[in-house]
């Protein structure tokens, strides 16, 4: 891992070097070399470099104390440890979980993880103190050295929004001096006469940290330290300036990343927004604690929140907005989720009707008053083309407003260069990104650090699991061997662009499918939903089994139908989705999840999905371990074993092992001794399927077309891997749309950089974009 | 006739191969003829007490008699370790009824031994001249670590930092069958030299003594006294001082040996010098099935296949490794990955999936042993799945047929061949055939018949 990070650096340096308004092909390109670096950080790992650390000096009472920690940044924490909550709670402060089972945690320190903890307020030596003091062995001089050098700059410097005036603010006035000596900042510094202070910095009092759990863990003289009120010096800045300064502040120029803190109390100029949480919005405890990152210091910080799917993230970007009590924007990845932030907005708050406004291509709404709450996608800000009279106007107001919160959800899968944009677009005073999956397979998700805020809070999936707060859910892998036949064809040459179709369409893997369908539907009455990446198979399997199917070209209104009659018809129990469903679709009523195929390796996508299911159903007391309950949400992965699938399914499921999860593996499904009414029985009827698959054209057998599809995101990123340089060309700011046929993952980044798109196809796409 | 086969599982199993002329030398020894009572299955224990006053043969029948319907099949095995043992002695007389007595010289002895009492050939040194006996942790933890340091050299030499005393003909007589030895090449354990690793520490040991003991005549030693000093010293009391001055000069070469293996402790005085049995030793005469006193786990599997084992030896660390990717060392603590790379490489090495799961299982950490299973399901399951996934393909003989003269010939062959459920695979392009072996004669008498 220590290797791994130091490259990283240099590469985030490059990215954050751009242009803000850079046209994002460069961005692209940027893509591979961050796909690039991840690979060969995979492979150093399998080499399985050995790490002695033998020669550490054990304390004497090292059985009492939590946690081992390695020179490379490793740290290693006992969670039967008696002081095991404590340490969690410093630990996900300060460092980045890498995996989280029952009985032994994995941490690891990063410079990234360390300018979340200080931009919480921990400081270099208590963040040492602590670590040393949980720590079974004397902390390696290593450990010590990088945290001293990750933290040397980090969270020494804040931009504040106090009264609409900006200014830089910290703690430490050499710094400030430092840089006043840059050429950008000293220009865009507004000078006040009578100031107080020997360099004319502005001195006063901020209130130190509120929450003092790491407290008891340190020595008495600390702990008074933390709790008294620290003298803070600041200067102001020109407002037209600030992401100019802000520029010069990031690690590839001054290096003195700021922190931005809105004092939302003292705002005085933009108005407030009368709304509160309802009385029956009851936030849980990690969302409390979420919360109390975020306002830690009775001002609002800008960061990350990581809550798995279903553990109630809206709520708390709901209440975080009530607390703030000023404008909102509130951005989503697609129209449906629109609507359902809107409803969220309605159900958890105060807000009246007319304060909250949807913006998206079918509904143009408008809020009234002079504070409101606005949810749209990234996209309808991001779009750089021609917009109607009406999108104008929105758009226009909302360039123009300054917005308290700006709050983001699934910040995970929206590229960096939309950020940027979004970002540059709108004023906000604090930005709150929301995700379950910190995790991109382009590893390009410490931008966001810097974009948006560091990661403020992190929840652990098992303890929630534990906790009855979201489902216990039972994994399972279904080995589907491949038919002779199916295999036959798929090992030949001229098929290799069919190899997944092949794969997915296997028969064995069909009437395991249905088994589960069957099963699931008539012994449990569950509701299930059915993934499959493959356009081809999802159409095959939805027609054969006649059950609805949403994808990509599905329109508004017809999903909005089907997933209203999968809620609350009875005889509705199965819905097939493309990946259009991965993200922001809220299906409360699935408990069942059944893949049949996927987006290659992603890790994301795995979790994603399994969060459709996560959102806890039926009493509490059912749920804990050993109620009649336990399980009642259900994931199946259907894998055709000796394919490439078996190799992306373990990379697949990672992230989820990860988190305490783990895949039970089916071998026979369906059971030897049934399976006679289920489909493709027969030979003949398999070797039928297998004439259609190998009989439709290369493009229909690929991944889903996602032309359709404008609103959402998900889509563009997964786009954003394949797409080639050229197919970029000379339209920056587009939202561009391409076909897709399937990444080979195998065939080497040359390769795939290289693949000419079918011009044809694209070009339909321009001449709709540009009527 | 005896029916149980001998595995030489433990000491009294080594003692029943022992020729007849060895066994009866070795019952003049009132202690072996203790330890062979306290081996022994209850039931046969039983008969002994029960005939040792009685000085004629008892004929089968009547014993036969002693026992309820459901006991018979105990009664067999208690009859045939007593024979076996040749504590029994089975006569038959002329109307072919078998009888049975008691072997002479074992009565007396073990007579002896109930009136008399058994007194050690020495007694335990005062204590004012053994001032610096080790507690019995320190001896225990001695013990261990002489055992694994002797461990570590046997799989491999390059690990260790001191070396044992034994000769290098000696050691090598130990890692016969546990490590291959060709020419040139860096000795690999075998498969039963994982099999062997993957062992508790008494059968390991019991390993090693009977390589010793089987070796003792190549190098001069009568088994016989080697058994009869090893159960004698499974007498002595763990954590005593013996004058060394009491043993013969085979005795004291021999415990020479024993320190190496961690069995005893020798310290000296200014004047004398004495042995410290260990634990290891007085344990000898247990046999395997009652080693209760089980050591404590170590090992935490989770569900994401890593594997933490809370272990500061070398050994462990080697151990680990023939299945798992060892990442991190730490002063206490190691950490690893089973991974399929991992796993395959012992399974290559003739390591099982069933080996590797009961070692996980039995070395589980007290934190996760008293969970249900102590090794998470889906790790041992996706053990045992890779382990089978290897084994897909299966072997069997078979015979290729081809350059037929014509299609109908072939044709017909193919018919006569699946007739008999004996074709494995055939090729009309070519006009080849593969039939299992078995129908290999019937096939060929079938060509041969004339058209």
């Amino acid at each position: 891992m220590g290797h791994g990070e130091k490259g990283r650096p240099s590469k985030r340096h490059k990215s954050s070097s751009k242009d803000e308004h850079k046209n994002p092909v460069v961005e692209d390109e940027d893509a591979y070399y961050g796909e690039e670096f991840e690979d060969d950080y995979r492979d150093g790992e399998k080499e399985g470099k050995k790490r002695d650390f033998t020669k550490l000096e054990l304390k004497v009472d090292h059985s009492n104390r939590p946690l081992w920690a390695c020179a490379d940044g490793r740290i290693f924490l006992e969670t039967f440890s008696p002081l095991y909550k404590q340490a969690y709670d410093f630990l996900i402060a300060i460092a980045e979980p890498v995996c989280r089972p029952e009985s032994m945690h994995e941490y690891n320190l990063t410079p990234h993880s360390l300018y979340a903890a200080v931009s919480v307020g921990l400081e270099t030596e208590t963040i040492i103190a602590v670590l040393s003091k949980l720590s079974k062995t004397k902390l390696p001089k290593e450990m010590i050295d990088f945290i001293h050098a990750s933290t040397a700059n980090y969270g020494k410097v804040k931009l504040v929004l106090k009264k609409n005036r900006y200014f830089v603010e910290s703690p430490f006035p050499e710094v400030l001096k430092t840089l006043l000596r840059d050429e950008v900042i000293s220009r865009s510094r507004i000078s006040h006469e009578g100031s107080t202070g020997n360099d004319g910095f502005t001195i006063s009092k901020t209130v130190g940290e509120i929450e003092g759990r790491h407290d008891e863990l340190i020595n008495e003289a600390e702990l008074a330290a933390a709790a008294e009120e620290k003298e803070t010096h600041s200067f102001e800045v020109d407002p037209a300036q600030v992401e100019n300064v802000k520029q010069r502040c990031l690690p590839n120029a001054l290096n003195y990343p700021m922190l931005e803190e809105y004092d939302f109390r003292n705002d005085t100029v933009n108005p407030d927004l009368d709304m509160e949480l309802k009385p029956q919005a009851q936030p849980r405890p990690y969302q409390e604690k979420s919360l109390s990152k975020m306002f830690g210091n009775g001002r609002a910080r800008s960061g990350i929140i990581v809550l798995p799917c279903g553990a109630g993230k809206s709520l708390v970007g709901v209440s975080a907005a009530c607390r703030i009590r000023k404008s909102c924007l509130c951005l989503a990845t697609n129209a449906v989720s629109v609507d359902q932030w809107a409803f969220q907005f309605k159900l958890w708050s105060t807000i009246r009707d007319e304060q909250i406004c949807r913006f998206t291509s079918d509904s143009k709404e408008r809020f009234r008053g002079n504070a409101g709450v606005v949810v749209t996608t990234y996209n309808m800000v991001a779009f750089g083309g021609k917009r109607s009279e009406e999108s104008e106007k929105i758009i226009e107001e909302i360039r123009n407003r300054e917005w308290g919160l700006l709050l983001m959800d699934e910040v995970h899968v929206v590229p960096a260069h939309m950020f940027r944009k979004v970002i540059s677009i709108t004023k906000s005073h604090c930005k709150l990104g929301l995700t379950a999956t910190l995790v991109r397979e382009d590893e390009r998700i410490t931008d966001l650090n810097f974009l948006i805020g560091p990661k403020l809070y992190e929840a652990n999936w098992l303890d929630l699991v534990k906790g009855g707060f979201i489902a216990n859910v039972q994994c399972a892998e279904v080995w589907c061997p491949m038919t002779k036949e199916f295999f036959a064809e798929y090992l030949k040459k001229e098929n290799s662009k069919k190899k997944q179709a092949l794969y997915v369409m296997n028969p064995n893997k069909f009437r395991a499918c249905e088994f589960l369908i069957r099963f699931h539907e008539q012994q449990r009455g569950d509701k299930i939903i059915v993934f499959a990446d493959n356009l081809f198979a999802l159409t095959e399997y939805a027609m054969k089994l006649r059950k609805p199917m949403i994808y990509g070209a599905t329109s508004h209104v017809e999903r909005t139908k089907i997933l209203e009659a999968f809620k609350t018809h009875k005889d509705v129990n199965t819905i097939f989705l493309s990946k259009v469903g991965d993200n922001s679709i809220d299906i409360p009523e699935a408990n069942v999840i059944i893949q049949i195929s996927s987006h290659a390796g992603s890790r994301r996508q795995e979790a994603q999905r399994l969060g459709r299911i996560l959102r806890a159903k039926g009493r509490l007391q059912d749920r804990l371990a050993g109620g009649k309950e336990e399980y009642n949400a259900f994931f199946y992965s259907l894998v055709s074993t000796d394919t490439q699938e078996m190799y992306y399914s373990t990379k697949r499921q990672q992230f989820l092992i990860d988190q305490g999860y783990s895949f039970k593996i089916i071998t026979s499904l369906p059971p030897p001794d049934s399976g006679a009414d289920l489909s493709y029985h027969r030979l003949d009827e398999q070797l039928a399927l297998l004439g259609k698959v190998l009989s439709a054209g290369d493009d229909a057998v690929g991944l889903e077309q996602l032309d359709e599809d404008a609103d959402d995101i998900a889509l563009q990123k997964a786009r954003r891997s394949v797409g080639s340089m050229s197919a970029m060309s000379g339209a920056s700011g587009m939202v561009y749309m391409e076909y897709n046929t399937g990444r080979n993952k195998h065939g080497g980044q040359g390769q795939i950089k290289g693949k000419p798109k079918d011009p044809s196809k694209r070009h339909h796409l321009f001449k709709r974009r540009f009527g | 006739m005896p029916q149980v086969k001998i595995i030489a599982k433990n000491f009294m199993d080594m003692v029943a191969s022992l020729p007849a002329m060895k066994l009866d030398a070795l019952y003049h020894n009132t202690f072996i003829c203790e330890a062979i009572l306290r081996s022994l299955p209850p039931l046969a224990k039983k008969y002994i007490l029960q005939m040792l006053y009685i000085d004629v043969p008892v004929t089968a029948k009547a014993m036969e008699e002693w026992v309820l319907a459901d006991g018979f099949s105990k009664h067999r095995v208690a009859i045939d370790r007593l024979i076996q043992l040749r504590v029994f002695t089975e006569t038959s007389d002329r109307k072919k009824e078998t009888s049975y007595r008691l072997n002479p010289t074992f009565q007396t002895n073990l007579q002896k031994h109930l009136i008399y009492g058994g007194v050690l050939p020495r007694e335990p040194m005062p204590s004012n001249i053994t001032v610096r006996l080790p507690s019995l942790d320190d001896l225990e933890a001695y013990a261990l670590g002489q055992w694994e340091c002797f461990l570590l050299q046997l799989i491999s030499s390059t690990q260790t930092e001191k070396l044992t005393n034994f000769s290098s003909s000696m050691m090598k007589v130990f890692q016969r069958g546990l490590l291959t030895q060709r020419e040139k090449e860096a000795p690999r354990l075998t498969e039963s030299g994982f099999q062997f690793l993957l062992m508790d520490t008494n059968a390991q040991l019991w390993y090693i003594m009977r390589e010793y003991i089987s070796n003792s005549e190549e190098r001069g030693v009568d088994p016989a006294d080697l058994i009869s000093f090893l159960l004698e010293l499974s007498f002595h009391v763990t954590g005593e001082a013996y004058n060394i001055n009491t043993l013969t000069e085979f005795q004291r070469n021999t415990i020479k040996d024993l320190v190496d293996l961690g069995l005893v402790k020798l310290q000296q005085g200014r004047k004398e010098s004495w042995f410290i049995p260990t634990k290891l030793a007085t344990n000898l005469s247990m046999s395997l099935s009652d080693t209760s006193s089980r050591k404590q786990g170590f090992v935490v599997v989770e569900t994401n296949f890593r594997l933490y084992a809370y272990s500061s030896s070398k050994l462990h660390c080697e151990i680990l490794r023939l299945f798992s990717r060892v990442e991190y060392q730490l002063p206490n603590l190691i950490v690893g990955a089973i991974t399929k790379e991992s796993l395959y490489n012992a399974f290559e090495n003739g390591i099982t999936a069933e080996q590797i799961i009961s070692f996980l299982q039995q070395n589980a950490h007290p934190r996760v042993a008293e969970r249900t299973p102590a090794v998470p399901e889906n790790v041992t399951d996706q053990i045992r799945l890779w382990e089978t996934d290897l084994n897909r393909v299966e072997t069997m003989p078979s015979h290729l047929y081809d350059e037929f003269p014509s299609r109908d010939v072939f044709e017909a062959a193919c018919d006569f061949a699946r007739e008999y459920g004996g074709l494995l695979w055939e090729d009309s392009k070519k006009m080849r055939l593969v039939v299992k072996a078995e129908i290999h004669l019937h096939m060929r008498e079938y060509l041969r018949r004339p058209k």
